[in-house]
């Protein structure tokens, strides 16, 4: 993030989101240390720092002190021993010396306890108060073999079976700048590790429990992390992304995400790849709005299908920037310049999912896939879902839907 | 306890009781006692403790290599972005087999290799206290080695990581049976563990040369015996764990199935209780090694030998509340992490004062860099940068940054290869003649602590600075864009010099044999580096017996003072040389016979393993060997009488003339007898 300046992103987003993927991949052209951990840009990374500059200062320089020390007493230990003049003296300790050195290091230890103990008692201050703006609003994020999913309760204080979230999306956790969120950190398969660098510490997954992290973007942009807690075949191409917005814009992409997905008519277009969507994708993948053959309203909760028994919710996938665990790009660039959706990459993930992205993709007999398997779709049949799935965004009308494209690189 | 009484002279603890006169018996088992000496069977049925180091030690250097190549396999997998070398399947495999192979099977036997040799020998012991049981550790640890590795061949290989966390090894995230492997051959190990820790506590305990106190033995020594009370406390909690793991997939046991109620951090608990200590079991012996080479190649006693065994031992207690530092971001409360967090800084303390100590020693030191002092010395340096970076970890906030990168990668292999390892080819330098009879070559082991430094410092180095950056461990792969590449790159280099080096030593050993043996193979003298402790009393190689006569200890240190007086300055006066002082090791005192049933013992386990991943029915053959096996280990005499009539000459417990210290002189084999007797009884 060093380069990519949040302003010149929220500048972009709100003035020309078009134009903002082109500009953006300039820009991060030569901001490859995206993932360091010394460069924080909300208030708990600032805190972590805070601390840890220091402690590594102050190891670096014990190091230095002792190695040299080390060299020092090599050179003249060598010295005397090419000297060849008598045996040393038999020298078997100074009780003095040696309480000196264990005691000091036990004092600069109690210093940098104090001031970390300090800091931890800080970070878990998870009270902090949620903006006003967003009412009782609750983040759930989800770990899944290999991508996360992020859900958005408007009243979690509704314990009801009927009250779901009303937004479930996947790979960027879109979020309001300069305030602080609180996250629920969950899993529904293994242990996984939510890790934004930029923004927080590491806070693990873990099945069948619940962890807070507070996370706090001062200024809108995107912020990259990735799983870290070893959690299987594909961990490596675990990756997450906090796409911050500003306040106003934020509470626009709330209500946009909240809207449904129509039902396509024969003759619009996307209408062949709908159906083909509906007879194979809508096993796992959920798109809000969207009803089956008998006119039920398709939910797919839990569905057996596969291991983590959860797949994408793809409703208004276009008003994301990555996909397939925030391991690819949905857009790029056309001649001029302006972001347009990555087919070919959408093509290559759709045709043969496994290839692209390390999945059990032969699955054996009586077992669950984990992850997408290859449904074998004709090139036709992919051009088909390709075109349904680019109708995937909220009401065209109101102007172009807040988008991450590009934002990224 | 039979074992804790040493016999008066001319009477064995054998079960016809002290001072019934002996009569010779047949096995009751299928084996009659072997009697060899020499030759491959010698080698199997052996029970001397120096035969077993040797395997131990044999058996850590292959599986060292084996663990090696898995590493490059890592490294060139990883030398490049969107690395194609071999699948995220087959990288998950090669990563955790490297990190079992690495602890299990290379750092911890080499640690056993150099206790069994050397602990007997610097108390002043002819064996060890149990020596069958000692075999069978060593035969177990190989089987369970073997069957661990036997899964590459068997549908796949471990692929949870070292410390395979739940629910992760779920059979239904991870469906070959390489996790069964993991689990049951890290019983077998541990059962190996198990039996040489309490073969060497109660050895150290009870088989003491006269006069050597507690605070009278080496250092070796004393890193030894805590690193086996570790052992015998921290298996029993791997056991359970592995047990549960393996119930789990085996017999849907749902300890940790969180969809039935589990939770996933009990395993992490189990582990870490156990996995902590661990790294003091990986790290004291070779604490206790440099602290014999350093202060033999300064000509100086080791300063402030009291704090160098306290600190060791703090170490040890220590070590036991500090394991919650893997877990900082699992999700355990923030009075749980200040705790361990405060915890892990304070035991910086006593392995500082360590650090200090032997700095201390070298501080007017008479410094001869022989390679075995490289390596010592090489330890202090790099260990000092892996405890400074664990101190930075132990700051749980910036953990929380830090964990489960690349920086954790460094951290852990400058302890690890730079501590451990380092300090265990130093030993090697340093006890090759005491073992094999002739030195390592000096020149070529320059060469090959320079390329092990220059090559560790490439590839451990740079992953400070990957992780910095933000490079997750455990990644079979990365993208372009967030500088990993040249720091990878950087490393892969790296790896492939410590191949080097590693290639250098295995050519060391082949070299210096030959010529070795093309010079007639000369009687190294007893006493190579002008060495301190009791083991170098005895002739280069150690005869089977160890010991003509027991010493009586009157000092620490105590070869060197039959050797050196002090001037009024205190600095040593030669009063007597080495070959004044040291033994001719023509004695032949009676030791214990050679036996079939610890290998029997051992490879009836993994018969058990398979037969429980397969076949119920193998295991319960494998369990019908086990049970023979141990019956005819309890039956069997101490002594075969073989084709001799009437008893034969390993009857005699005063043979040759030898004075009363020969006591001592089988104590290996009553204690061995005795232990027949309690498990007769």
């Amino acid at each position: 993030m060093t380069s990519t300046s949040p302003h010149l992103v929220t500048r972009a987003l709100r003035r020309l989101p078009i134009a903002a993927g082109p500009a953006l991949l300039l820009l991060s052209a030569c901001a490859d240390e995206r993932q360091d951990i010394f460069t924080p840009q909300g208030d708990s990374a600032e805190k972590i720092n805070r601390l840890q500059v220091p402690v590594f200062g102050i190891a670096g320089l014990v190091g230095v002190l002792v190695l040299g020390g080390i060299l020092v007493l090599m050179r003249q230990g060598s010295r005397r021993h090419n000297d060849a003049e008598i045996d040393p003296v038999q020298l078997e300790g100074n009780f003095k010396l040696e309480i000196g050195w264990t005691i000091a290091p036990a004092v600069l230890l109690a210093v940098v306890a104090v001031f970390t103990v300090a800091t931890l008692l800080d970070l878990d201050d998870v009270d902090a108060a949620p903006p006003p703006e967003l009412g009782e609003m609750e983040i759930s994020v989800y770990g899944h073999q290999w991508w996360w999913s992020y859900e958005y309760e408007m009243n979690p204080s509704d314990t009801s079976p009927e009250n779901t979230p009303e937004i479930v999306t996947a790979n960027d956790l879109v979020i309001p700048a300069g305030v602080p969120i609180r996250l629920n950190i969950r899993s529904r398969d293994v242990i996984h590790s939510f890790w934004i660098p930029s923004l927080a510490g590491t806070r693990d997954a873990v099945p069948g429990r619940s962890h807070d992290l507070v996370i706090q973007a001062d200024e809108p942009g995107v912020y990259d992390g990735q799983c870290k807690e070893f959690c299987g075949l594909s961990h490596a191409n675990m990756k997450q992304r906090v796409v911050a917005l500003s306040m106003p814009e934020f509470q626009t992409w709330l209500e946009q995400q909240q809207e449904t997905q129509p039902l396509l008519e024969e003759g619009d277009v996307g209408y062949e790849g709908q159906q083909t969507f509906l007879a194979q994708c809508s096993t796992c993948h959920q798109i809000n709005g969207l009803e089956n053959a008998d006119g039920e309203p398709i939910v797919v909760e839990g569905g057996a299908a596969v291991v983590s028994r959860y797949a994408p919710n793809l409703t208004h996938l276009m008003t994301r920037g990555v996909f397939a665990g925030a391991l690819f790009d949905l857009w790029t660039t056309d001649e001029d310049g302006r972001p347009v959706v990555d087919r070919a990459q959408l093509e290559a993930w759709i045709r043969d999912p496994a290839a692209i992205k390390p999945m059990y993709d032969v699955v054996p007999e009586g077992e669950l896939p984990r992850g997408m398997p290859d449904l074998g779709l004709s090139e036709d049949q992919i051009d088909q879902v390709i075109d349904y799935l680019l109708t995937l965004h909220p009401g065209a009308t109101e102007g172009p839907p807040i988008q991450t494209a590009g934002a990224q690189d | 306890m039979a074992i804790t009484e040493i016999p008066t002279p001319g009477q064995l603890a054998l079960p016809g009781g002290p001072g019934e006169p002996h009569t010779a018996q047949r096995s009751l088992g299928v084996f009659a006692r072997p009697q060899v000496e020499s030759g491959w069977k010698a080698w199997a049925t052996g029970v001397d403790h120096k035969k077993v180091g040797i395997m131990y030690g044999a058996a850590a250097m292959f599986f060292f290599i084996v663990g090696g190549l898995e590493a490059l396999l890592i490294r060139v997998q990883l030398a490049q972005p969107d690395g194609t070398l071999i699948s995220a399947d087959f990288y998950n495999q090669v990563f955790t087999m490297h990190g079992v192979t690495m602890v299990f099977l290379v750092i911890m036997p080499m640690g056993a290799a150099f206790m069994n040799y050397f602990m007997p020998l610097q108390i002043g012991a002819r064996d060890v206290a149990f020596p069958r049981m000692n075999a069978a550790s060593f035969w177990t640890f190989l089987a369970g080695g073997l069957f661990l590795n036997s899964s590459w061949l068997l549908g796949g290989a471990p692929d949870g990581g070292w410390f395979a966390y739940a629910p992760n090894t779920n059979p239904i995230f991870s469906p070959s049976h390489g996790m069964d492997f993991y689990a049951i051959g890290l019983l077998i190990t541990g059962i190996a563990s198990t039996l040489g820790a309490i073969n060497l506590i109660v050895t150290v305990v009870n088989l003491r040369a006269p006069g050597m106190t507690f605070f009278k033995m080496p250092v070796f020594t004393w890193m030894g015996l805590v690193t086996q009370f570790l052992l015998a406390f921290a298996m029993p909690v791997i056991t359970v764990a592995l047990f549960l793991l393996m119930f789990d997939r085996l017999f849907d046991g749902n300890f940790f199935d969180v969809t039935q109620g589990a939770d996933p951090l009990l395993w992490e608990h189990l582990f870490w209780v156990f996995g902590h200590p661990e790294v003091y079991i990986l790290i004291l012996p070779a604490f206790g090694l440099i602290s014999e080479i350093i202060p033999v190649f300064s000509r100086k006693p080791l300063f402030g030998y009291p704090f160098m065994v306290f600190s060791g031992i703090a170490i040890g207690f220590m070590g036991w509340g500090v394991w919650a530092h893997h877990m900082f971001a699992s999700g355990i409360g923030p009075i749980s992490v200040a705790a361990f967090s405060v915890s892990t800084m304070f035991i910086a303390v006593p392995t500082g004062v360590k650090i200090f100590n032997w700095m201390a020693t070298l501080w007017g030191g008479k410094l001869q860099f022989t390679a075995a002092m490289k390596f010592a010395v090489g330890l202090v340096a790099m260990f000092t940068i892996g405890g400074l970076s664990g101190v930075t970890h132990a700051v749980s906030p910036s953990d929380l940054q830090q964990t489960d990168t690349y920086y954790i990668v460094a951290h852990f292999h400058y302890v690890i290869f730079g501590g451990a390892l380092l300090g265990f080819i130093g030993g090697f330098y340093y006890w090759w003649p005491k073992v094999f009879g002739h030195r390592l070559s000096e020149s070529l082991g320059t060469w090959h602590f320079w390329l092990t430094i220059i090559g560790m410092n490439l590839t451990f180095g740079p992953m400070h600075l990957l992780g910095l950056m933000g490079m997750p461990r455990r990644i079979s792969t990365y993208e372009r864009g967030y500088g990993f590449e040249l720091w990878n790159m950087v490393e892969t280099v790296g790896a492939f010099i410590i191949a080097v080096s590693v290639l250098l030593f295995l050519i060391n050993i082949v070299v210096s044999y030959r010529s070795w043996k093309a010079l007639g193979r000369p009687v190294e003298a007893a006493d190579p580096w002008d060495a301190r402790s009791l083991e170098w009393m005895t002739p280069n190689p150690t005869p089977h017996h160890n010991f003509d006569e027991i010493p009586t200890v009157t000092h620490q240190d105590e070869f060197w003072h039959r050797k050196y007086a002090e001037d009024e300055q205190g600095r040593p006066v030669a009063i007597a040389s080495s070959a004044e002082v040291a033994q001719s090791g023509d004695a032949h005192p009676a030791l214990p016979a050679p036996s079939y049933w610890p290998l029997v013992f051992s490879f009836s386990l993994p018969v058990i393993g398979y037969g429980l991943i397969y076949n119920i029915a193998l295991a319960l053959a494998g369990g019908a060997i086990l049970l023979t096996a141990i019956f005819g280990w309890a039956l069997e005499p101490s002594f075969e009488s073989g084709h001799d009539a009437g008893g034969g000459h390993g009857h005699d417990p005063l043979p040759h003339g030898v004075g009363d210290d020969q006591g001592f002189a089988t104590v290996g084999a009553d204690a061995d007898a005795g232990q027949e007797a309690v498990d007769n009884g």
